[in-house]
Protein backbone atom coordinates (compact mmCIF):
# COMPACT_ATOMS: atom_id res chain seq x y z
CA UNK A 1 0.00 0.00 0.00
CA UNK A 2 1.25 3.50 -1.06
CA UNK A 3 0.15 4.78 2.72
CA UNK A 4 3.06 2.45 4.08
CA UNK A 5 5.69 3.74 2.19
CA UNK A 6 7.98 5.70 4.71
CA UNK A 7 10.45 8.40 2.82
CA UNK A 8 13.91 8.21 3.61
CA UNK A 9 15.12 11.69 3.35
CA UNK A 10 18.51 10.83 2.59
CA UNK A 11 17.60 8.38 0.39
CA UNK A 12 15.67 10.63 -1.71
CA UNK A 13 18.46 13.40 -1.68
CA UNK A 14 20.49 10.58 -3.73
CA UNK A 15 18.23 9.49 -5.71
CA UNK A 16 17.01 12.58 -6.82
CA UNK A 17 19.99 15.39 -5.90
CA UNK A 18 21.39 15.14 -9.65
CA UNK A 19 17.96 15.83 -11.16
CA UNK A 20 17.14 18.24 -9.49
CA UNK A 21 20.30 19.71 -10.17
CA UNK A 22 20.11 19.84 -13.51
CA UNK A 23 16.58 20.86 -13.80
CA UNK A 24 17.89 23.92 -12.08
CA UNK A 25 21.03 24.10 -13.59
CA UNK A 26 19.23 24.26 -17.27
CA UNK A 27 16.53 27.00 -16.65
CA UNK A 28 19.18 29.22 -14.98
CA UNK A 29 22.72 28.64 -16.47
CA UNK A 30 24.28 29.09 -13.19
CA UNK A 31 25.73 26.05 -11.19
CA UNK A 32 26.29 28.14 -7.81
CA UNK A 33 22.69 29.14 -8.24
CA UNK A 34 21.91 25.87 -9.72
CA UNK A 35 23.18 24.14 -6.53
CA UNK A 36 21.24 26.63 -3.93
CA UNK A 37 18.54 26.22 -5.41
CA UNK A 38 18.55 22.43 -5.56
CA UNK A 39 19.39 22.63 -1.96
CA UNK A 40 15.94 24.43 -1.31
CA UNK A 41 14.08 22.29 -3.21
CA UNK A 42 15.20 19.76 -1.09
CA UNK A 43 14.64 21.73 2.30
CA UNK A 44 11.31 21.98 1.41
CA UNK A 45 10.65 19.01 0.89
CA UNK A 46 12.17 17.93 4.26
CA UNK A 47 9.30 19.68 6.04
CA UNK A 48 6.48 18.42 3.66
CA UNK A 49 8.27 14.93 4.00
CA UNK A 50 4.89 13.69 5.83
CA UNK A 51 2.74 14.78 2.98
CA UNK A 52 4.95 12.51 0.62
CA UNK A 53 2.58 9.71 -0.36
CA UNK A 54 5.11 7.40 -3.08
CA UNK A 55 8.54 7.60 -4.76
CA UNK A 56 6.26 8.64 -7.81
CA UNK A 57 4.96 11.55 -5.73
CA UNK A 58 8.29 12.76 -4.44
CA UNK A 59 10.08 12.61 -7.90
CA UNK A 60 6.50 15.08 -9.20
CA UNK A 61 7.00 16.95 -6.40
CA UNK A 62 10.88 17.17 -6.66
CA UNK A 63 10.59 18.16 -10.22
CA UNK A 64 7.46 20.58 -9.78
CA UNK A 65 9.32 22.65 -7.07
CA UNK A 66 12.11 22.69 -8.92
CA UNK A 67 11.21 24.30 -11.66
CA UNK A 68 8.98 26.59 -9.98
CA UNK A 69 12.20 27.81 -7.70
CA UNK A 70 13.63 28.10 -11.00
CA UNK A 71 11.62 30.18 -12.32
CA UNK A 72 11.05 32.45 -9.36
CA UNK A 73 14.81 32.68 -9.42
CA UNK A 74 15.27 33.80 -12.59
CA UNK A 75 12.07 36.15 -12.06
CA UNK A 76 14.29 37.65 -9.50
CA UNK A 77 17.34 37.81 -11.57
CA UNK A 78 15.24 39.70 -14.15
CA UNK A 79 14.21 42.25 -11.56
CA UNK A 80 18.16 42.68 -10.74
CA UNK A 81 19.24 43.19 -14.65
CA UNK A 82 21.54 40.25 -15.09
CA UNK A 83 22.00 39.29 -18.37
CA UNK A 84 21.48 35.40 -18.71
CA UNK A 85 23.11 34.98 -22.13
CA UNK A 86 26.48 36.30 -20.62
CA UNK A 87 26.08 34.40 -17.86
CA UNK A 88 25.69 31.02 -19.11
CA UNK A 89 28.46 31.54 -21.35
CA UNK A 90 30.45 32.23 -18.21
CA UNK A 91 29.52 29.33 -16.06
CA UNK A 92 28.76 26.83 -18.60
CA UNK A 93 32.60 27.57 -20.21
CA UNK A 94 34.05 25.90 -17.20
CA UNK A 95 31.94 22.48 -17.40
CA UNK A 96 33.09 22.56 -21.35
CA UNK A 97 35.66 19.71 -20.01
CA UNK A 98 32.92 17.78 -18.53
CA UNK A 99 31.08 17.11 -21.81
CA UNK A 100 32.01 14.28 -24.07
CA UNK A 101 30.18 16.21 -27.01
CA UNK A 102 31.32 19.70 -27.91
CA UNK A 103 27.65 19.80 -30.11
CA UNK A 104 26.01 18.93 -26.81
CA UNK A 105 27.58 21.58 -25.12
CA UNK A 106 27.08 24.56 -27.64
CA UNK A 107 23.17 22.97 -27.84
CA UNK A 108 23.04 23.69 -24.43
CA UNK A 109 24.21 27.19 -24.60
CA UNK A 110 21.31 27.56 -27.42
CA UNK A 111 18.54 26.19 -25.32
CA UNK A 112 19.71 29.01 -22.59
CA UNK A 113 19.18 31.26 -25.10
CA UNK A 114 15.06 30.21 -25.49
CA UNK A 115 11.96 31.70 -23.81
CA UNK A 116 11.70 30.46 -20.28
CA UNK A 117 8.60 28.84 -21.15
CA UNK A 118 10.02 26.82 -23.86
CA UNK A 119 12.98 25.85 -22.68
CA UNK A 120 11.30 24.72 -19.66
CA UNK A 121 9.09 22.25 -22.15
CA UNK A 122 11.93 21.59 -23.66
CA UNK A 123 14.27 20.22 -20.46
CA UNK A 124 11.24 18.70 -19.30
CA UNK A 125 10.72 16.50 -22.06
CA UNK A 126 14.68 16.04 -23.13
CA UNK A 127 15.68 15.49 -19.90
CA UNK A 128 13.16 14.07 -17.62
CA UNK A 129 11.81 12.45 -20.94
CA UNK A 130 8.76 13.24 -19.95
CA UNK A 131 5.50 13.40 -22.43
CA UNK A 132 3.53 16.58 -22.97
CA UNK A 133 0.45 15.38 -21.49
CA UNK A 134 3.41 15.40 -17.86
CA UNK A 135 4.44 18.49 -18.69
CA UNK A 136 1.23 20.04 -18.70
CA UNK A 137 0.25 18.68 -15.69
CA UNK A 138 3.53 19.48 -13.92
CA UNK A 139 3.34 23.23 -14.78
CA UNK A 140 -0.21 23.40 -14.38
CA UNK A 141 -0.25 25.06 -18.21
CA UNK A 142 -3.05 23.68 -21.12
CA UNK A 143 -1.85 20.70 -23.13
CA UNK A 144 -2.15 22.73 -26.43
CA UNK A 145 -0.01 25.61 -24.96
CA UNK A 146 2.77 23.42 -23.81
CA UNK A 147 2.61 21.74 -27.29
CA UNK A 148 2.94 24.71 -28.97
CA UNK A 149 6.15 25.56 -26.30
CA UNK A 150 7.72 22.39 -27.40
CA UNK A 151 7.13 23.21 -31.29
CA UNK A 152 7.93 26.52 -31.22
CA UNK A 153 10.96 25.82 -29.09
CA UNK A 154 12.26 22.92 -31.06
CA UNK A 155 12.07 25.11 -34.21
CA UNK A 156 13.60 27.91 -32.43
CA UNK A 157 16.85 25.65 -31.49
CA UNK A 158 17.07 24.03 -34.79
CA UNK A 159 17.15 27.06 -36.20
CA UNK A 160 19.96 28.58 -34.08
CA UNK A 161 21.66 25.51 -34.13
CA UNK A 162 21.41 25.65 -37.82
CA UNK A 163 23.07 29.15 -38.11
CA UNK A 164 25.80 28.86 -35.62
CA UNK A 165 26.45 25.14 -35.71
CA UNK A 166 26.51 24.17 -39.06
CA UNK A 167 30.02 22.60 -38.62
CA UNK A 168 28.29 20.16 -36.00
CA UNK A 169 24.84 19.59 -37.68
CA UNK A 170 24.82 16.10 -39.12
CA UNK A 171 24.55 17.03 -43.16
CA UNK A 172 24.60 20.52 -42.61
CA UNK B 1 14.06 16.35 -36.55
CA UNK B 2 14.71 12.46 -35.25
CA UNK B 3 18.74 12.91 -35.63
CA UNK B 4 18.43 16.67 -34.31
CA UNK B 5 15.93 15.61 -31.06
CA UNK B 6 18.82 12.45 -29.97
CA UNK B 7 21.24 15.07 -29.96
CA UNK B 8 19.12 17.78 -27.65
CA UNK B 9 18.30 14.31 -25.94
CA UNK B 10 21.80 13.18 -25.61
CA UNK B 11 22.68 17.16 -24.88
CA UNK B 12 20.38 17.05 -21.66
CA UNK B 13 21.52 14.28 -20.31
CA UNK B 14 21.65 14.61 -16.39
CA UNK B 15 24.01 16.40 -15.15
CA UNK B 16 26.02 14.90 -11.41
CA UNK B 17 25.30 17.05 -8.77
CA UNK B 18 28.50 18.61 -7.09
CA UNK B 19 29.75 16.39 -4.39
CA UNK B 20 29.38 18.93 -1.90
CA UNK B 21 25.97 19.51 -2.45
CA UNK B 22 24.68 16.65 -0.15
CA UNK B 23 27.30 17.91 2.71
CA UNK B 24 26.32 21.55 2.67
CA UNK B 25 22.25 20.40 1.77
CA UNK B 26 22.78 18.25 4.90
CA UNK B 27 24.26 21.07 7.10
CA UNK B 28 21.59 23.41 6.36
CA UNK B 29 19.16 20.99 7.74
CA UNK B 30 20.50 20.25 10.81
CA UNK B 31 21.24 23.93 11.45
CA UNK B 32 17.57 24.56 10.51
CA UNK B 33 16.51 21.97 12.37
CA UNK B 34 18.19 23.50 15.22
CA UNK B 35 16.72 26.91 14.80
CA UNK B 36 13.09 25.49 14.56
CA UNK B 37 13.70 23.25 17.80
CA UNK B 38 14.53 26.55 19.43
CA UNK B 39 11.65 28.25 17.80
CA UNK B 40 9.65 25.61 19.08
CA UNK B 41 11.46 26.13 22.47
CA UNK B 42 10.51 29.96 22.36
CA UNK B 43 7.19 29.59 21.63
CA UNK B 44 6.48 27.20 24.41
CA UNK B 45 8.37 29.18 27.25
CA UNK B 46 6.08 32.07 26.07
CA UNK B 47 2.94 30.00 26.10
CA UNK B 48 3.98 28.68 29.34
CA UNK B 49 4.61 31.98 30.43
CA UNK B 50 1.61 33.54 29.19
CA UNK B 51 -0.43 30.78 31.15
CA UNK B 52 1.40 31.65 34.32
CA UNK B 53 0.45 35.24 33.79
CA UNK B 54 -3.30 34.19 32.81
CA UNK B 55 -3.51 32.07 35.75
CA UNK B 56 -2.09 34.96 38.39
CA UNK B 57 -4.46 37.55 36.68
CA UNK B 58 -7.60 35.21 37.19
CA UNK B 59 -6.11 34.05 40.82
CA UNK B 60 -6.38 37.90 41.84
CA UNK B 61 -9.57 38.36 40.19
CA UNK B 62 -11.24 35.93 41.81
CA UNK B 63 -9.16 36.94 45.00
CA UNK B 64 -10.86 40.47 44.58
CA UNK B 65 -14.23 38.85 44.28
CA UNK B 66 -13.94 36.79 47.18
CA UNK B 67 -12.65 39.54 49.01
CA UNK B 68 -15.29 41.73 47.94
CA UNK B 69 -18.36 39.39 49.14
CA UNK B 70 -16.49 39.15 52.61
CA UNK B 71 -16.20 42.67 53.05
CA UNK B 72 -20.20 42.73 51.97
CA UNK B 73 -20.96 39.99 53.90
CA UNK B 74 -18.89 41.66 57.31
CA UNK B 75 -20.90 45.19 56.27
CA UNK B 76 -24.30 43.26 56.44
CA UNK B 77 -23.34 41.43 59.55
CA UNK B 78 -22.42 44.80 60.95
CA UNK B 79 -25.55 46.32 59.73
CA UNK B 80 -27.39 43.49 61.59
CA UNK B 81 -25.56 43.91 64.35
CA UNK B 82 -26.24 47.35 64.98
CA UNK B 83 -29.77 47.13 63.97
CA UNK B 84 -30.57 44.54 66.72
CA UNK B 85 -28.46 46.80 68.90
CA UNK B 86 -31.11 49.25 68.26
CA UNK B 87 -33.70 47.31 68.32
CA UNK B 88 -32.84 45.99 71.93
CA UNK B 89 -32.70 49.83 72.89
CA UNK B 90 -35.72 50.46 71.88
CA UNK B 91 -37.53 47.53 73.18
CA UNK B 92 -35.50 48.84 76.76
CA UNK B 93 -36.72 52.37 75.96
CA UNK B 94 -40.37 50.95 75.60
CA UNK B 95 -40.47 49.05 78.25
CA UNK B 96 -39.18 51.88 80.56
CA UNK B 97 -41.69 54.32 78.75
CA UNK B 98 -44.65 51.37 79.59
CA UNK B 99 -43.45 51.26 83.69
CA UNK B 100 -43.37 55.06 83.74
CA UNK B 101 -47.14 55.19 82.36
CA UNK B 102 -47.95 52.73 84.60
CA UNK B 103 -46.91 55.00 87.83
CA UNK B 104 -48.32 57.83 86.46
CA UNK B 105 -51.49 55.96 86.42
CA UNK B 106 -51.11 54.55 89.36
Amino acid sequence: MAGEWQPDFEQLVDEHQSMVFSLALRMTGDRGLAEEIAQDVFLELDRHLGKIESPLHALFWLRRVAMSRSADALRRRRVRGVDLWVEMGENHGVQAEERSSPLGTRLELLLAALPEPQRAALVLRYQEDLTPEEIAAMLGTPLATVKSHLQRGLKLLRAKAESRLKEYIRGA
Amino acid sequence: MEDFERELRQALERRPAPPSLKRKLMERRSRQRAERWRGHVLLWQRLAAGAVLAAVLAGAVVWRHAEQRRMGEAAREQVFTALRITGHALDQMRAQLEAHDQDAQE
